[in-house]
Order: C-alpha cells, then structure tokens, then sequence
C-alpha cells in the first residue's frame, strides 16, 4: 500500500535529492563534464523517476503519483536551474508516460531498463535541445547537438543508470 | 472508442505544447524586460537555494577536500615558481598603490567623483550550476538583498567570466560567457594596442571548439597583435572599466572581410568557478 509505506515521504525527499545533486555534480566536476566543446549532462532526476517506474512495476499492486512528483520536480527544474519556465515541466512527466508506456510492452528488468532508459534520455535531450532552439537558448547545430551533447550526456547517464541500478533498487525495498 | 481515445490524446499533446510555449515565450520575455523576475518565482528560487545549500555545501567541500589532496602533489614545484612571480608582484603592487593614491587625489582635485573605473565588489560562492548543455549558468550566493542587480559583470580569479541574468532575494543566476545564447556575452571590450591606440568594440560569442571567446565590428585599422590585453570599455550600461577579459589569440577577417574579427583567449578557466566577484557601480 502505497498510503501507508514510507516511500510517501522517502520517494519526493530523494526525488529533491537528486534533482540538487544534478546541480552539484555539474558545479564539482564542470571540469570535466564541461570540457569544451563535449558536453555531458548529469539527470539523476530523471534516472530516480524512471527507476520508480520500474519498479512500481515490479512490485503489482503499488501505484504511486509519480507523474505528479514529476510536474513538481519539472518545476523546480526550470525555476531554479534555467530561470524559463515551461520546457522540463512538460517533458518530466512525458518522460514517466513513456516510461509507463514502455513498461507494459517490456518485461523490466535491468537490461530492459537500460533501454528504456537510453530511450529517455535520448527523447529528453532532444526535446529539451528543440525547446532551446526553439527559444533562441541554443545555437548549435542538430549534428554538433548528437555529437557534443547527446552522446557524451547518454554515455554518462547510462553509465550511472549500471551504477546506481542495484543501490536504488535496494533503498526502494528498504522505503516500500 | 479507440478513435475518440487517439483524438483526445492529439489534443492533450496539442495544448501542452501550446501552452509550453506561452510560457517560454512569457519567462523568456520576462527574464528580458524586468530586472527581477516575478514575486512568486523569487520566493521559490530562494526556499529552493535555501534548501540546496544543504546538499552544495557538503558537496563542494568533499570535491574542495580532494581537490586539496591532488594540489598538494605539485605544490613544491608550484610554490618554486610563485615564488619568483612575487617577487616582482610586490613592486608592481606599491606602484599600484601609489598610483591609485595619486588618481583618488587627482580626482579630488577636479572634483570628479566616480568615474568608469570605480566599482565595489561582492565577493561571493558558487552554490550549483544548471545541469545542461546549452545554458552555461552558475547560481551564485549573494542576491539582492546583497545588493546585486540584474547585468552587473562577475569575476572570478582574474577576468571576467559573464553577467547576473537573474536576481532572487539570496541568490542569483550568473551567465557565463560561454553561453552562446542571444542576450549573454555582449560586454563592450577595448584594447589598447602596442602603439597606444585604442581600439573599441565589442564581444559577440563564444567559439566551442577552440574555447576563445570572439570579438566583432572592429572597424579601425591599427594594427592589433597577438597577446594584446582586452579590457571591457565600461560604456553602455553597469560595466566597470577595465576589468581584464583576456589577450588576444589571433587576428582575422571576419566573415565578409569588411571587419577585423579577434579571437581572445579568456583570462580564467571558465569551466572551474568556486568562488565570483560582482563587481557593482555607483550609479
């Protein structure tokens, strides 16, 4: 029961957590992240949103408002971190349904969610490139975005999916 | 049923989208025209940086901690080389005293108060950056209720490295030059060439690949070298004087070859800011 379990509470703290460890990953090793011209993007946000998917997949009858926290973590997302409002609000949640969706087809595992994951990750970082684009944030051009931003941004992000699988999964037992 | 399932998806994709980009357009216009951005969004922004310190700082003092471990390594050999630097910092420095002694007596004299040149600084910590690719954004500690205000420029170590773009009550977010966005590097920059002409103009992006910054509409004939310093001009808005941007890298064409481009290496590591100086005018 998903009124009754301490991922109530636990699932939006670590859900804040990681969307300010996000920032304090890209500050302490902007050095490297940021290396010019390659870029890589940390979103541990979206890796503990789609785990919880997952999960809650797993796990039958437990349905949780993660497209809600989603909204939530999007808005503070774009207030806090990039100051315009309206891009990650939207794509946050749209990362949850795809994930949803994804998941019906697709029995999860850590594999298949390795996939899944590649797939958001590429859906976000494209989406959020076109809004950028499309508000005159960014100028690069769609090559230079697949090569500097989209590859070295997936490569790390899936890097931390393989990590952080097995530790995430465990403190989801501990809090359900 | 299937049909009117499909059609009302369609529309729900439809009015996200549209209302996505009201509100892009709305902020984005917003972050343009006001010097603060709206009440509400500024008493998130500062419960949210409230909050963050709590992470940050544990964060920033572990990675300071390595960092200290690495630095060490080198230290002898670093502390050999500083040590001759010193040396002849110190003179440079009482000449600098005694010149800026001389200046503030100078002005007194005429009765010129602040000119371009003066500003005070707020010195002030990186608490995070924004995690994306395109938008090279620090949030910085202090915000206006330090005094901060929306386009002053920051330091950090010994250059500029961008401008406030946003001003919360606590902190604020800085644009670094490396943004190549439409409103972010424009700093008028002039350089003082080897036959003492002044050449002025103005910073119009960021190149990725070689990590200089570029300079354009130069339209003067003198001869600019390579290792000339930039400084900004302080014309046109809150900038100070002759905050050191960096030298220049190379001399070319610009694109149509009706003007000189120059391409300047920047005076600081842009990619590793821990600690920033807004550097804020009297007005």
């Amino acid at each position: 029961m998903y009124r009754l379990s301490k991922l109530r509470f636990g699932f939006p703290i670590i859900l804040f957590l990681m969307l300010l460890l996000d920032g304090s990953i890209s500050q302490n090793f902007s050095a490297h992240m940021f290396h010019y011209p390659t870029a890589m993007v940390s979103h541990l946000v979206v890796l503990w949103l789609v785990c919880g998917v997952l999960f809650e997949a797993d796990a039958n009858d437990f349905e949780m408002p993660i497209g809600r926290w989603a909204i939530v973590a999007g808005i503070v997302f774009d207030l806090y971190y990039t100051g315009i409002f309206g891009i990650y609000i939207f794509i946050f949640p749209l990362l949850v349904y795809l994930t949803r969706l994804l998941v019906s087809y697709i029995r999860p595992n850590f594999l298949s969610g390795l996939l899944i994951y590649f797939i958001d990750i590429t859906v976000l970082e494209a989406l959020g490139y076109l809004a950028g684009r499309a508000i005159h944030l960014s100028s690069m051009s769609g090559t230079d975005f697949m090569v500097n931003t989209l590859g070295p941004t997936l490569a790390f992000n899936l890097a931390m999916f393989v990590v952080l699988f097995f530790p995430i999964r465990w403190v989801y037992n501990w809090l359900k | 049923m299937q049909k009117f399932s499909f059609n009302r998806r369609l529309v729900i994709i439809i009015v996200c989208l549209i209302v996505s980009f009201a509100l892009m357009t709305v902020s984005v216009a917003i972050r343009n025209k006001k010097s603060t951005p709206p009440l509400i969004q500024q008493f998130g922004n500062d419960i949210v940086g409230l909050t963050d310190r709590v992470v940050a700082v544990p964060a920033n003092g572990l990675s300071g901690s390595v960092g200290a471990v690495s630095e060490l390594l080198n230290t002898y050999q670093e502390n050999q080389q500083l040590k001759q630097q010193v040396s002849e910092l110190a003179q440079t420095k009482v000449r600098d005293q005694t010149l800026a002694k001389e200046n503030k007596q100078l002005k007194q004299e005429i009765k010129l108060n602040d000119s371009l040149t003066d500003y005070t600084a707020i010195s002030s910590a990186v608490i995070t950056r924004t995690p994306s690719s395109w938008q090279n954004q620090v949030i910085i500690n202090k915000g206006s209720s330090a005094g901060v205000v929306k386009n002053m420029p920051v330091m950090s170590g010994s250059g500029l490295v961008g401008r406030v773009a946003e001003v919360n009550k606590t902190n604020s977010k800085v644009e670094l030059i490396t943004d190549n966005n439409d409103s972010a590097n424009r700093f008028a920059v002039q350089i003082t060439t080897k036959s003492g002409k002044t050449v002025n103009g103005v910073l119009s992006g960021y190149n990725n690949t070689t990590g200089q910054i570029t300079m354009n509409n130069i339209t003067t004939k003198a001869k600019i070298s390579k290792g000339d310093k930039v400084v900004t001009s302080g014309l046109g808005g809150v900038t100070p004087k002759g905050l050191y941007v960096g030298k220049v890298a190379k001399a070319s064409g610009d694109d149509y070859g009706l003007s000189t481009k120059l391409n300047i290496n920047p005076a600081t590591d842009l990619s590793d800011l821990n600690i920033v100086t807004v550097a804020v005018t009297k007005q």
